[in-house]
């Protein structure tokens, strides 16, 4: 209870510190309530159980690629055969590429090597130009692109130029290597589970 | 003293609000606490005895670790007992739905909402009604849930009693711990039927907190505007408000 | 800053809205807890808003999916539960305001003369209400989803000539399937939520024209001081807006109480039959309404004739509009009209005694409170105007109590 008497003037500290209390303690529910209300709007966990797939490698001979949907974006695995992987060490002695060590952290740091991938033989990438998000086309014979060339991947759109790694060729219009999610082989070698994108990769 | 007028329409609209639908016949109410312990034990006797049949398709594997605290390793070890359960996916049974049509003639409900739609209790009474009878083809009947297809998957727990209540076999379970494991199954399922609630227990103090602390402030802020009029009584109660001073928040309200 | 708000005010009217409506509006100094519900009202309303955005962002209208997209909701989306629980949870409060903030114009006469249009548009906003509960209810798609819809949309074939195809346009087929849900999801989130929006307005435009009515049921307006406002009115900014925050924080405690520990208030508010899946082969174990339509329904049941039943039910929608012409006394509040209170007082219980009989299962045992029950509510109407020509009143006093 505040004095009574005073009959003219109202405290108006009083009344400014309530204020501002008030707006204070109103704005943390409003805003706490805010937050939760954002937070739903996040992917759910029937998105999140959806998130990884499962690929049975089985079916792809030697030399052959399949090419999968996952999380809506096109992923290629490449089973790709010893002659395939002499061509990587030949662009890098060629000085064709941009980044021929990968330090742009385009794929997880357990594929940051010549093969960008856990396994020599098994290419897994998303299949997406980093220039403008078209789907290059894989080109893995000799010469069928430009004379000198040794397999890849090829975009339609730009022209961009990727070697059997995903890795950009010189001259091309995409900035960085093709991005490699994160995946893991069952333990028999049988399939591949693609289960998040790498977080640094840019995918264009 | 006027203010009593709103009273009666209050009452009644509380009263209104307090008469539930009850279920027919007499129901019994599972024994025990419910607590984040129950539901793991439950959940666990639910995949032993349960999971073979029933799914509980919208409860993932995964919120048993987020609600109630489990590793995923005892997940896995002992509730994702089904082959291709999938830790991300929602609780499935090991038969399959056309097996299982086979067996009992209609497919066995997933029961993911099952307490909320019948209530705990209907549902304890349920699993602890079953009796013998010969005539049915499972061999089972039930007192609540007459010519049910579900064969009583908890006898060997519980014994074998007909309809009299005459004891045919002995459970290997005394009558105590039977019963605190049905409860347990029922606990479980009122949490997959609604798995806020742990969430929700845990947050209600806090949110109710700031709530009354914003009553609270919020009250003596009206009671610091309203002296105004409170301090103008005149002698029979009425109130010059015109004699009132401009007291405006901010000058810009004028 | 004050620079810039010159330039707003030459182009917007802001400053002139902040007049008319809040810091000189003159309010009654008189309102008691009952005129809280009005901006609790405005509040909830607000809140459904957000929440039924949120639902919506979530729900699949089919047939096949819209019960599991529900269920999403309650189980995988973050915060899922508390979304749904202020829209379902909310609904039920927002009636309980509805029928208190009706209750309190029936006992203070706010329907009166000068605002008879005031109370027609206020009771309107409850018919639409009555709507967009309804079409809400269909939306997730439970077993009592489906009964409902199809109970709801039968009642409609009832109306002469134009009903069968009535039926027919709001189901979108032979019976309650996705154009149904479809189309009743347009009507919740557009249609008629528009015109919900359209209708508060009004009222709080009309409000502001005539004048808040007060527990006294005297003009304020009728005595005024020397610089033109009522003696007994307040500037509803500041005093009522400090304590309609007050209202809103304690309405908010409560919301949340029961949000947090009895979302479904015991099947009342979310009843349990909504958690079985929409079959159109296997019926209810007892259909009812929610517990703020029941009473329509309960009238609907105590007459044995499809035609006549109906039409005892519209008869009692329809009613209360005619209030402000059926009330011929010269005093408005009931605090100086015994008779009248203790009219009211038994309506309000005749009400809740009804929304009680109609969640019971159709038995006949309930028909005798199911027609006595009608029978008072009708009857309050019809005999309204003779009882309040020839009731004793109290004297009125001048000015506003307390």
């Amino acid at each position: 209870m505040t004095v009574q008497g005073q009959k003219e003037k109202p405290d108006m500290a009083r009344r400014r510190f309530l204020t501002r209390a008030t707006t204070v303690v109103g704005a943390a529910v409003a805003g706490t309530l805010a937050v939760a209300m954002v937070d739903s709007l996040e992917p759910t966990a029937a998105e999140e159980a959806g998130a990884s797939t499962v690929v049975n490698l089985t079916p792809i001979e030697p030399g052959m690629q399949l090419t999968v949907p996952w999380q809506k974006k096109p992923v290629i695995i490449v089973n790709r055969v010893p002659d395939m992987l002499t061509t990587l060490k030949m662009v890098e002695a060629k000085g064709l590429l941009k980044d021929p060590n990968s330090n742009v952290p385009q794929q997880p740091p357990y594929c940051k090597n010549q093969y960008r991938s856990r396994k020599p033989e098994w290419l897994v990438m998303v299949r997406i130009c980093t220039h403008l998000c078209c789907i290059p086309h894989y080109r893995p014979k000799k010469a069928s692109v430009t004379p000198w060339w040794l397999g890849g991947f090829h975009c339609p759109c730009h022209g961009s130029m990727y070697d059997l790694s995903g890795r950009v060729i010189k001259g091309s219009p995409a900035p960085h290597n093709m991005a490699v999610p994160e995946y893991t082989f069952a333990a028999d070698g049988k399939s591949v589970t693609i289960t998040k994108m790498y977080p640094k990769a840019h995918l264009c | 003293m006027m203010r009593k007028k709103g009273v009666p329409v209050l009452v009644g609209a509380l009263l209104s609000l307090g008469v539930t639908v009850a279920h027919a016949g007499s129901l019994i109410s599972p024994p025990g606490s419910f607590s984040k312990s129950t539901v793991i034990a439950g959940a666990k006797l639910f995949a032993d005895h349960c999971s073979a049949c029933h799914a509980v398709s919208n409860l993932r594997y995964n919120r048993l670790a987020i609600d109630l605290g489990m590793s995923k390793a005892e997940i896995k070890k002992d509730i994702m007992l089904p082959s291709g359960a999938n830790y991300l996916n929602g609780m499935k049974p090991a038969m399959s739905q056309a097996e299982a049509k086979k067996w009992f003639g209609i497919p066995p409900p997933n029961l993911s909402h099952i307490v909320r739609a019948e209530g705990e209790p209907w549902v304890y009474t349920y699993l602890t009604s079953f009796y013998w009878d010969p005539t049915r083809p499972s061999g089972w009947n039930n007192r609540v849930f007459p010519e049910v297809a579900m064969p009583n998957v908890l006898a060997s727990w519980g014994g074998i009693y007909t309809k009299s209540g005459k004891q045919l076999k002995a459970g290997s379970e005394s009558p105590a711990a039977y019963h605190r494991q049905v409860a347990a199954i029922v606990a479980f399922l009122r949490y997959a039927s609604d798995p806020s609630i742990f969430a929700r227990e845990a947050l209600g103090p806090y949110v109710l907190g700031a709530l009354v602390l914003l009553s609270l402030v919020s009250y003596l802020l009206k009671k610091a505007y309203w002296k105004d009029i409170d301090d103008r009584r005149d002698a029979e109660g009425h109130i010059n408000t015109s004699a009132m001073p401009k007291n405006k928040t901010k000058p810009d309200d004028t | 800053m004050s620079k810039f708000a010159d330039w707003l005010n030459d182009r917007f009217p802001a400053r002139e809205m902040m007049r008319e409506h809040m810091t000189e509006y003159y309010a009654p100094k008189n309102f008691n807890i009952l005129y809280y519900t009005g901006s609790l009202l405005l509040f909830m309303f607000f809140l459904q808003l957000i929440s039924g955005f949120l639902l919506m962002a979530h729900y699949v209208p089919t047939s096949q999916d819209a019960f599991n997209s529900v269920q999403g909701i309650m189980y995988d989306t973050k915060w899922g539960w508390l979304i749904r629980y202020m829209h379902v949870d909310g609904v039920s409060l927002i009636f309980v305001l509805l029928y208190l903030h009706i209750g309190r114009g029936m006992l203070y006469g706010s329907y009166r003369r000068p605002r008879e249009l005031l109370w027609i548009i206020g009771y309107v906003i409850y018919i639409l209400m009555m709507g967009e509960a309804f079409f809400g209810y269909i939306l997730p798609f439970g077993n009592l989803s489906y009964w409902a819809g199809q109970v709801i949309t039968s009642i409609l074939h009832a109306i002469p000539f134009i009903g069968p195809g009535l039926t027919t346009l709001a189901r979108g087929g032979p019976g309650i399937g996705t154009a149904t849900l479809e189309r009743f999801l347009a009507l919740h989130t557009v249609l008629w939520f528009l015109m919900l929006v359209a209708m508060i307005l009004m009222h709080i435009l009309a409000l502001h024209q005539v004048g808040s009515n007060n527990p006294d049921g005297i003009e304020i307006k009728a005595l005024k001081g020397p610089d033109g406002h009522p003696l007994d009115g307040i500037p509803f900014h500041p005093y009522y807006t400090v304590k309609d925050i007050f209202g809103v924080a304690v309405w908010l405690t409560i919301f949340a109480a029961i949000i947090f520990y009895a979302p479904t208030m015991h099947g009342v508010f979310l009843e349990r039959t909504t958690f079985f899946r929409a079959n159109p082969m296997v019926g209810l174990p007892d259909v009812t309404p929610p517990w703020y339509l029941a009473p329509y329904y309960a009238m609907l049941r105590a007459v044995p004739n499809k035609y006549w039943g109906i039409g005892l039910m519209a008869l009692a929608i329809v009613l209360p509009f005619f209030l402000p012409w059926l009330d011929r006394n010269p005093v408005h509040s009931s605090r100086y009209r015994p008779v009248y209170r203790a009219m009211i007082i038994l309506m309000a219980v005749v009400f809740f005694t009804l929304a009680w009989v109609g969640e019971q299962p159709p038995l006949p045992k309930y028909f005798f409170i199911e027609r006595l029950g009608a029978a008072i509510y009708i009857g309050f109407y019809v005999l309204l105007p003779i009882v309040s020509s020839i009731e004793p009143t109290r004297k009125v006093p001048e000015r506003v109590q307390a």
